[in-house]
């Protein structure tokens, strides 16, 4: 090696060591390495004494220059030392300005949640009126005359014979009358009890609805479709448990269970030991309904289903009052944002 | 329903673990919500015999019992009242856990040492009693674990079951479900019945008045019964089911009904007064008294059972007083009737009252399992009370309720349920549940009287799913139905709504439009309400009909909670009662508030939230929806302050109201801040907005900027004298906007300055400087001339 690369590799060595040095104290041990009497660059200066004329030319030269920059770039390392310890007294550590952003309330952002998986399977939102009519919220679904969800016990009802739908289902109802299939529809909302209000129920809550009507849908497809929403919506590893129940609309009908999200199964206070989490309804839309709004029950089947909006949510976060979607207390909200 | 698994097993021969069968009926429709040992609290708890009971010195409520227990004596401290040598009684030995998590030990009472304790039947978990000690069959072995005297190694299932289906509110109605689930048969319990040759109508007849409520009416005369106590294993399955015993004439009854689902109830036939049952609606303001003391004035909404004179009992709901069987009862009627549901529904609202009768009448018993229940029980009572069955049934069925026949197309099934199940199969189901199936092809179904809830195809359909199993359905993985999905326009303005305001620092708010009905006259008292005609509570009474309501509430909660500082929206609807089946209006609202301050931070310093916050937000989303320029109008409302109050004008179309609120309004809700609010009516809006605007080219030439400040009465508007610059500056002024406001000491009292920048730029080329100097020079003057603006030097 000539010593020309010799001077290249101790000045390449010092940046090296001058870049990855952590206080002033290690920049002067440097400083002595390279620059001192008996240091590196010294060396070369004192070895020219034996070279050539034209290497010493070059040679010193080089080390002379290498000196300088080095030099240089070790007082200029040591001034950034103490210029950010005590010269200037930046604070990187107070907050950093930023404008405060509001919070989308929880339960739009769970129905936003549900509604996008669905948009994406191909349904599309539809309303309807909070103030219905005996015959969207009852007779259209198939409920009978005396049954007990249309007693003063659970239903509000309103002047000018109304009452304040007890689910989202009336939409599906009034889109059947609307339109001819193949029709699939989300229909998300508020909903009302006669239920006085704790902690654990309220006189409102929000429900996502949806359904679908066309040739040849089948339960199997019902299943397929809430097996995809519920891997959507609470996790890939989630399993589903379908069990026969009874809904006035649907026929078969199913609650579905999923396994608990938060013990994965084993069994915890939120699921009480069972490992499951009831979360949903649905079924077979009741050939009668279609019927009722004379949509042909024997070429045309469907589906249907119903989750609720605050349930969910309080099982995620572990809300243990109903009361809190309704407060309106921006501490809560704002948890959310 | 509370049942005793082992009852279950009795009746299937099924011997599935009791978890595995309370799954499995679970999964085919009838919930088993809940398990529980019957004996978890019979650990350490054996059988002893009161050998000695001694006072206790100083103490009048305690006794010094001695019981043996087979191998030892022991001497415990007992405090019940009906403790008496003799008995066979549970004890409860050192380490034993009692219901409500009682632990015996050892304790000294008296200076007496005990390390035991005689039971109640609370504190075995046996029942809700605790007047005094358990006192156990006189043939009890005494040494023996409790649990194996009472036959108690049992489980307590719990099911939830659905409303429609009456069937399963017996022990053969689950038996049934389980049987064809397991692919074998219900053994029903037999009848052996040896009548006298004393025929029962010779004692009773039966006329039935309102055939509508009382379809079929049986009777069954039985004598010379001896009342007293039940055999254990009655009691047993009672008080697993959580039924009380009485005695034997009761229990049987009730037993009965547990198993077949269908209500029974006995007469003192002594006390019924006549010889005849007469099935009736009561008379308006007729009184009754139910056995359980109670004084009803009935209306003829309730069907009334009558010995031709006066009432014996509340048909399907509950017997009556005055014919109760008691101790000294010989003679029974026993009744097994079947009652129309909606008539008991409504009779059982009409006494408000639910018994385990009405309950099952209510969802629909069946008419034609009577011979069966009705022999059941007086074999029962042949058998357990010595008596004397008098014979044949009594039997009142005018017109027969007849199996329903339903054609079940095998293809038709699987094509709704996606599965591929054999003819063979869905026979082998329905004829397990005991449906009697025939034909071919076609499935001719005859759906049993038990099962009111199966009416069409559909219905065989489900019972066929939820038999062979939901799980045996696959999920389906292809996506059908229709491709278009649109995004309705409406929803995509609420959720741009949404993320422009809370981008702009707005919380959003949810309200469910409930509210207080006197607040919302006191806001807009010429306002119609929707009222609500059974409110859960009075403040609860109308549904809201300005979203400004609910949002003065939900200040004043955060209020009240020290959240001082709002920044607050929602997107809800206000409701208007209609007069007809269209009119009826609900709109959608946009509601904006602030109150209190700024947020504070290390660098800005906080200041009061004020109207143009709302004027920003709402040109923020005026911009961004193409809704043009709204224009405030000053408008009188009476819940803003009268200065601050306007109406925002989209065009010449008022789309809602901002202002300050009145402070006086704002103390009814307990908000002593100010508060600024807007409320939107976001329909009209809806419809004028479109994101679409013309692209416009980006400039060529440079722009000419010019400041101005002109000082003018204090009155003169901000926007007008914007809208006049603009006027007097042509298309050259490309912009025009204020940078500063300032009044104080260096202008005059009741003036104020006003900084405005305009930007000069022309589309088709370079400004010259005199050009720009002629437009801001006829610019001046017009100011000058229009409000006497003086030209502040710079
Ligand atoms: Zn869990």
């Amino acid at each position: 090696m000539s010593l020309l690369d010799e001077v290249t590799r101790i000045k390449q060595e010092a940046l090296e060591q001058i870049g990855k040095a952590d206080s002033a104290e290690r920049l002067a041990e440097i400083q002595v390495k390279y620059l001192g009497r008996k240091g590196a660059i010294t060396a070369v200066l004192k070895g020219l004494k034996d070279l050539s004329l034209d290497e010493k030319k070059t040679v010193g030269a080089a080390a002379n220059k290498t000196k300088a920059a080095l030099e240089q770039q070790i007082k200029d390392a040591i001034e950034a030392f103490s210029a950010a310890g005590e010269k200037t007294g930046f604070d990187p550590t107070l907050p950093g300005t930023r404008s405060r952003v509001g919070a989308i309330h929880i339960v739009n952002q769970v129905i936003d949640d549900i509604c996008q998986i669905f948009h994406g399977m191909g349904f599309t939102i539809a309303r309807g009126p909070d103030v219905e009519t005996d015959y969207y919220n009852f007779e259209a679904l198939n409920f009978a005359p005396d049954h007990p969800a249309r007693d003063m016990q659970d239903t509000m009802f309103v002047e000018g014979d109304r009452l304040l739908r007890t689910h989202t289902t009336p939409v599906q109802a009034r889109t059947l009358e609307k339109q001819q299939p193949p029709i699939k529809i989300i229909t998300p909302g508020l909903c009302f009890r006669n239920e006085a209000i704790s902690s654990r129920a309220h006189v409102a809550f929000h429900q996502v609805d949806g359904f679908l009507v066309d040739e040849g849908v089948t339960m199997a497809d019902l299943k397929g479709a809430l097996v995809a929403f519920c891997k959507a919506f609470f996790g890939e590893k989630l399993k589903l448990k379908f069990r026969p129940s009874f809904f006035p609309f649907t026929e078969p009908s199913a609650e579905v269970d999923i396994s608990c999200f938060l013990c994965n199964g084993k069994g915890c206070q939120v699921c009480k030991q069972s490992g499951w989490l009831e979360i949903l309804g649905c079924g077979m839309i009741h050939p009668n309904v279609l019927e009722k709004a004379e949509i042909d029950s024997e070429k045309y089947t469907g589906y249907a289903f119903g989750i609720g909006v605050e349930r969910p949510a309080m099982l995620k976060y572990r809300i243990n009052d109903i009361r809190l979607f309704f407060n309106n207390d921006i501490r809560f909200l704002r948890q959310f944002g | 329903m509370d049942l005793s698994y082992k009852w279950l097993k009795e009746l299937t021969g099924v011997d599935w673990p009791v978890e595995e069968m309370g799954e499995r009926l679970t999964l085919s429709g009838t919930a088993c919500e809940y398990i529980r040992a019957a004996d978890a609290h019979m650990d350490r708890v054996v059988v002893g015999e009161v050998t000695d009971v001694q006072p206790v010195e100083g103490a009048s409520k305690i006794k010094l019992a001695t019981v043996n227990l087979g191998k030892t004596k022991m001497d415990v401290i007992c405090g019940a009242p009906n403790v008496d040598v003799g008995q066979t009684v549970p004890v409860a030995l050192e380490g034993a856990r009692l219901a409500g998590d009682m632990v015996i030990k050892k304790v000294k009472i008296r200076g007496i040492e005990s390390s035991a304790m005689i039971c109640s039947e609370r504190e075995l978990g046996i029942s809700d009693d605790h007047s005094g000690i358990m006192v156990l069959e006189d043939d009890a072995r005494v040494g023996v674990p409790l649990a194996e005297q009472l036959d108690y190694n049992d489980y307590i299932m719990t099911f939830e079951l659905t409303p429609n289906r009456a069937d399963s509110m017996s022990a053969i109605g689950i038996a049934r479900d389980l049987a064809a689930l397991a692919s074998t048969k219900v053994i029903k319990p037999a009848t052996d019945l040896k009548e006298s040759s004393q025929k029962a109508d010779s004692k009773i007849k039966v006329r039935i008045e309102d055939p509508v409520g009382c379809p079929r009416y049986a009777a069954r005369i039985i004598r010379n019964v001896k009342i007293g106590p039940s055999p254990w294993w009655m009691k047993k399955k009672l008080l697993m089911s959580g039924v009380r015993p009485i005695s034997n004439i009761v229990d049987i009854t009730n037993l009965v009904m547990l198993e077949t689902g269908h209500p029974l109830h006995a007469f003192d036939l002594e006390r019924f007064g006549s010889d005849e049952v007469v099935v009736r609606r009561a008379a308006d303001k007729e009184k009754f008294v139910t056995l359980d003391g109670a004084e009803h004035t009935l209306s003829s909404q309730v069907l009334l059972i009558t010995n031709g004179k006066t009432g014996v009992a509340a048909g399907g709901i509950m017997g009556g007083l005055d014919s109760e069987v008691e101790s000294s009862t010989t003679d029974i009627l026993l009744e097994a009737a079947y009652f129309d549901p909606v008539v008991i529904r409504r009779g059982r609202k009409e006494l408000g009252m639910v018994t385990e009768s009405s309950m099952r009448f209510e969802k629909g018993a069946d008419p034609n399992g009577i011979p069966y229940a009705i022999n059941r029980a007086a074999s029962l009572m042949q058998q357990l009370c010595g008596g004397e069955v008098l014979a044949g049934i009594v039997d009142c069925y005018p017109e027969e309720i007849k199996p329903k026949q339903i054609s079940l197309r095998p293809a038709r099934c699987n094509y709704v349920l996606g599965v591929h199940l054999s003819e063979e199969r869905m026979k082998e189901v329905l004829t397990g549940l005991e449906f009697r199936v025939s034909g071919k092809g076609t499935l001719e179904t005859e759906v049993p009287t038990f099962r009111p809830d199966i009416t069409r195809e559909i219905d065989l359909i489900e019972e066929i799913a939820r038999i062979d199993g939901y799980d045996k359905i696959p999920d389906a993985t292809a996506n059908i139905g229709p491709l278009f999905t649109p995004i309705h326009f409406e929803d995509k303005f609420r959720s741009d709504v949404r993320r422009l305001l809370t981008g702009c620092g707005f919380d959003e708010m949810v309200n469910h439009g409930l509210t207080d009905s006197h607040l919302a006259a006191l806001l807009n008292p010429d306002l119609s309400q929707v009222k609500i005609l059974n409110p859960v509570s009075a403040d609860l009474d109308i549904m809201r009909n300005t979203l400004v309501q609910t949002t003065l509430n939900v200040i004043s909660h955060n209020i009240a909670h020290r959240n001082v500082d709002l920044c607050l929206f929602e997107l809800g609807k206000a409701y208007q009662p209609g007069n007809g089946e269209d009119d009826w209006c609900e709109y959608q609202k946009l509601s904006l508030a602030v109150s209190g301050n700024t947020p504070h931070t290390w660098r800005d310093k906080p200041r009061s939230y004020d109207f143009s916050d709302l004027a920003g937000a709402l040109s923020l989303l005026g911009e961004h929806f193409g809704w043009g320029r709204l224009n405030f109008e000053p408008q009188s409302n009476r819940y803003f302050e009268r200065e601050i109050s306007f109406a925002i004008m989209c065009g010449n179309i008022m789309v809602g109201i901002v202002g300050k609120m009145n402070r006086k309004i704002a103390a009814e809700f307990e908000i002593k801040q100010d508060v600024y609010l807007a409320e939107l009516d976001l329909n009209p809006l809806i419809a004028i907005s479109g994101r679409l605007t013309e692209y416009q080219p980006l400039p060529v030439y440079p722009a000419a900027p010019r400041d101005l400040a002109v000082v003018v009465d204090d009155h003169v508007r901000a926007g007008e004298l914007v809208e006049t610059v603009k006027e007097a500056g042509g298309e050259m002024a490309e912009s025009v906007e204020i940078f500063d406001l300032y009044r104080g000491k260096q202008i005059a009292a009741g003036k104020k300055s006003v900084a405005i920048s305009i930007n000069y730029r022309s589309k088709t080329g370079n400004l010259t400087a005199a050009q720009v100097d002629e437009r801001q020079a006829a610019v001046v003057n017009k100011l000058k001339e229009k409000f006497k603006a003086q030209i502040r030097d710079k």
